[in-house]
């Protein structure tokens, strides 16, 4: 579903990335584990097709990084959610408008966006704070918005970049708790954090890197 | 019409109020340098105009031999007609001719003169294109060749005077409106851009979501028309209100067509579209 084949990535001359070698299956949880700079968010880039491979092959789905049209992209985003640890949401909007945005800037026609934004928010536990504003809610209620909106579209992979990095230790508790939970509904995710600690936790496969590297 | 039609027009709409500030700022500028743009080619279309129209009176005077046939005098005419650089040709009578002394100077000098003091005489008016004094030059030796022609009498001077001039006021008030012309399209186009800066992190979302850049631009065109359109709108009613006001003081002075009126509001309108599309395009990555 997501391969990543003896993928390097260079700025400059510099190695961002050497060799990775990954895989990710159907309904898998997959956590990048690494400290600051490692490599991390990179991998998540290469995954989402933000960047491309300098070598190596990223291949997701059907699509292939060498080979997709500028015209794809949007289409194959589509297919994957993701979170950031900033949760880059639409700060002057309620809950409900934030993961509607989602559903209207795909195409998704009106009647079905009302039905599946009242869906997913019961799914992450926010119905109740619909109609909040961003800034009326806590940090952990925030990324549920934030993964709420990525699980919008239906994709088969949620990318999370450090989802937790910014939440206290309960909140981040709900979360991770959150992501097993749609994780055992049948999506994959790959997840990228520093904490070891707390993805051991997880049902994962867990994969170490260091500076742009896979540890054995 | 269609949802994202629908959703196109409600978020452009929702991100202008809420871009409150820039949105101002930007409408502010577009009624400014309208009404500046459109007041200058009101001025710019007069002063044209009163240069054309100084040009195109200056005129050279035939005088022909007066036992020339009504016969000779047609066919002195069409040869004048058939000339190139020629416009007009009107044929002035010795009786004309009298007539007019008359008005200019009165009976009783004409009457103390006993006869017409003027011959019959063609007055020509040259092609437009033709009255710079080098074109005259060449006109007037080819009508002093034609058979039956007495004398062509120009005022040289003048003719200098107004090539010299008119072409000067053409260059320079040419030159200011390109100038202001060019300096309200940055403007808006710039102050455009600001409306769209205040709303990048929406628009970085949407492509994170999987938005396609047209459903991305849409809003940001449909943002660009209607504050194109606002402050159009209003340059080209204080510059309908400028034009009242000059034409009741000063009635007939300025010519005024509705498209001068309306083209404050169409030229933002376009600028509008154009600002929000150059806009756009920096913030979408190239993918």
């Amino acid at each position: 579903m997501i391969r990543l084949s003896n993928v390097w990535y260079m700025i400059g001359g510099n190695a961002i990335l050497s060799e990775i070698s990954l895989y990710v299956g159907a309904g898998e949880f997959v956590c990048i584990v690494g400290p600051s700079g490692a490599g991390k968010s990179t991998i998540l880039r290469l995954v989402h097709m933000e960047i491309v491979p300098t070598r190596g092959k990223v291949v997701v789905a059907d699509y292939d990084a060498d080979k997709i049209k500028g015209e794809e992209i949007p289409v194959f985003r589509r297919k994957i959610g993701v979170v950031f640890q900033d949760f880059k949401l639409l700060e002057d909007r309620d809950v409900y408008e934030n993961v509607a945005f989602a559903l209207w800037a795909t195409g998704v026609p009106r009647r079905r966006i009302k039905k599946r934004v009242f869906r997913i928010l019961a799914d992450v536990g926010l119905s109740h704070k619909r109609y909040s504003m961003i800034q009326e809610l806590s940090g952990g209620e925030q990324q549920r918005v934030a993964i709420a909106r990525a699980l919008a579209n239906e994709p088969f992979v949620l990318l999370a970049d450090e989802p937790t990095g910014n939440l206290d230790p309960e909140t981040t508790d709900e979360i991770l708790e959150l992501m097993k939970r749609i994780n055992g509904k049948g999506m994959a995710i790959l997840m990228a954090t520093h904490k070891e600690d707390l993805v051991r936790r997880l049902p994962a496969k867990l994969v170490h890197i260091d500076t742009g590297r896979i540890l054995e | 019409m269609s949802l994202n039609l629908y959703y196109s027009f409600r978020e452009g709409i929702v991100g202008l109020r809420r871009a409150r500030m820039a949105t101002m700022i930007t409408i502010s500028t577009i009624v400014v340098t309208m009404i500046l743009l459109g007041i200058f080619l009101i001025l710019t279309v007069n002063v044209q105009s009163i240069t054309k129209q100084f040009r195109d009176r200056v005129s050279l005077e035939m005088f022909i031999d007066n036992s020339l046939s009504p016969e000779k005098i047609r066919e002195l005419r069409k040869s004048l007609s058939d000339l190139d650089g020629i416009e007009e040709v009107v044929f002035i009578s010795q009786q004309e001719a009298r007539e007019r002394f008359r008005q200019d100077l009165g009976e009783e000098f004409l009457n103390l003169l006993g006869e017409t003091p003027l011959p019959p005489s063609f007055q020509i008016k040259l092609s437009p294109g033709n009255q710079s004094p080098e074109n005259i030059a060449g006109v007037v030796s080819r009508i002093e060749e034609l058979e039956g022609v007495d004398e062509v009498v120009y005022q040289e001077k003048l003719f200098r005077f107004v090539d010299r001039y008119s072409r000067i006021v053409f260059l320079l008030d040419g030159v200011i409106f390109l100038t202001v012309l060019l300096s309200a399209v940055l403007l808006v186009s710039n102050t455009l851009r600001l409306t769209i800066l205040s709303q990048s992190r929406n628009i970085q979302i949407m492509e994170l979501v999987g938005a396609t850049k047209r459903l991305i631009r849409r809003p940001y065109l449909i943002q660009g028309i209607l504050q194109g359109g606002i402050g159009g709108g209003i340059g080209s009613i204080v510059v309908w209100i400028f034009v009242k006001a000059v034409t009741i003081r000063f009635p007939s002075v300025l010519k005024v067509t509705p498209f001068m009126i309306l083209f404050p509001f169409g030229l933002s309108l376009l600028l509008g579209y154009l600002g929000g599309t150059v806009g756009i395009k920096r913030f979408l990555r190239a993918s």
